[in-house]
């Protein structure tokens, strides 16, 4: 009785908040969330999912799931001492436990977590487009930075596990997705640029093709092209483009409503809508 | 196991604060409890990050060194090491 009324993609870029905070409403980044911001006020969801990939912060290469769902009350962050505010943040238990049971009928594997808090890839996407914290929003780790990677088709089909167990959800709900992350970019590693920058975006080439495929709604191409080798000639972060996969097998093929670049930036905005708006908005 | 006992050293660089002011007031002494092997120890020592990587250790990790410049490892020095490092993508990277 759930349904999925919305899609989105855009990079939780950990200096965004601070940037924004120090240049005011009206620069770039500021404005390409706050866009995304109002199509995702326009569908009022009642719930998000958000696909995310832990930056060895909320699990360590200890014990490293290749997926898994928090499920809990509630989380709090950032837990990486990314300068934003701290924020708690609702989970909605039962759906994301029902997510999980669902995930695993359909052959995933999925990791359980608890007791936990979340990094920027989390709270960055939040802090920009609900920073009250007033809708409750399922955790869903994908392994993006620590290879081997899960397969992008192994993503896609996780969403549309996810997206039956949206379907079966007995309560009218309305829920939109979030993948969060970019599709180049390199931290630590060689491809960073000379000089004193800790991070680079060495693949325009691909971050335009993987636009391209999105804006087409070439997701079968999407899904043979995004290797883990490919991704990660695109930067050793570049295995982010997962979440976003994961997030188009919730929503299915569809073009966006929405595909915003970022130039000189490995990532994109991008919003899909087909739902009205709820009867009960002004 | 070694990488690993990395890994979680640069880790706890970020998540350890009293751990981290020990690593900027001796690093020698407040590496010498971890099982690092000597060649190991003397790369980190070296701020080596360059053999470190090509050892398997995490980029996303090791790169958390620079941000209280340990083991001698600005942002510069780190850049300029770290493209001294073998890149195995370059071994498939046919473009």
């Amino acid at each position: 009785m759930a349904e999925i009324v919305a899609g989105f993609g855009m990079p939780h870029t950990p200096n965004f908040p601070a940037h924004v905070a120090r240049e005011g409403p009206h620069c770039d980044v500021a404005r390409l969330y706050a866009d995304v911001a109002k199509h995702l006020a326009a569908v009022a969801p009642d719930v998000l999912i958000i696909f995310t990939d832990d930056h060895f912060n909320t699990f360590f290469l200890d014990n490293f799931p290749t997926f898994a769902v928090g499920i809990a009350e509630e989380t709090a962050g950032p837990n990486d001492q990314t300068p934003m505010p701290r924020y708690k943040v609702a989970i909605p238990g039962r759906l994301a436990a029902h997510i999980r049971t669902t995930a695993i009928a359909h052959g995933f594997d999925i990791a359980l977590v608890q007791d936990f808090e979340v990094d920027h890839a989390v709270l960055v996407p939040l802090h920009f487009l609900t920073p009250q914290m007033h809708i409750p929003v399922v955790p869903i780790f994908v392994n993006a930075l620590a290879p081997p990677l899960p397969s992008a088709r192994r993503c896609y089909a996780l969403g549309e596990a996810v997206r039956a167990a949206v379907a079966e959800w007995d309560k009218p709900l309305r829920v939109a997705v979030i993948g969060s992350g970019s599709f180049s970019l390199e931290i630590g590693g060689p491809r960073i640029p000379r000089g004193e920058r800790a991070a680079g975006f060495p693949d325009p080439e691909w971050t335009k093709h993987v636009q391209d495929l999105l804006v087409d709604a070439r997701i079968a191409d999407l899904l043979a092209e995004a290797t883990t080798a490919r991704m990660l000639r695109a930067g050793n972060i570049g295995g982010e483009l997962l979440n976003w996969i994961a997030m188009l097998g919730v929503i299915g093929v569809r073009k966006p409503t929405a595909m915003t670049p970022h130039p000189g930036n490995g990532h994109a905005f991008g919003v899909w809508r087909w739902s009205a708006a709820p009867a009960s908005e002004p | 196991m070694s990488v690993y006992a990395i890994d979680k050293l640069c880790r706890d660089a970020l998540h350890d604060l009293a751990f981290r002011e020990a690593l900027k007031r001796d690093p020698a002494a407040a590496i010498a409890t971890r099982d690092l092997s000597d060649e190991e120890r003397e790369a980190l020592l070296a701020g080596d990050v360059a053999r470190l990587y090509e050892w398997g250790c995490h980029p996303f990790l090791l790169a958390y060194l620079t941000r209280w410049d340990l083991f001698g490892i600005t942002q510069k020095i780190y850049n300029e090491r770290i493209h001294t490092a073998h890149d195995a993508r370059d071994d498939t990277d046919t473009r």
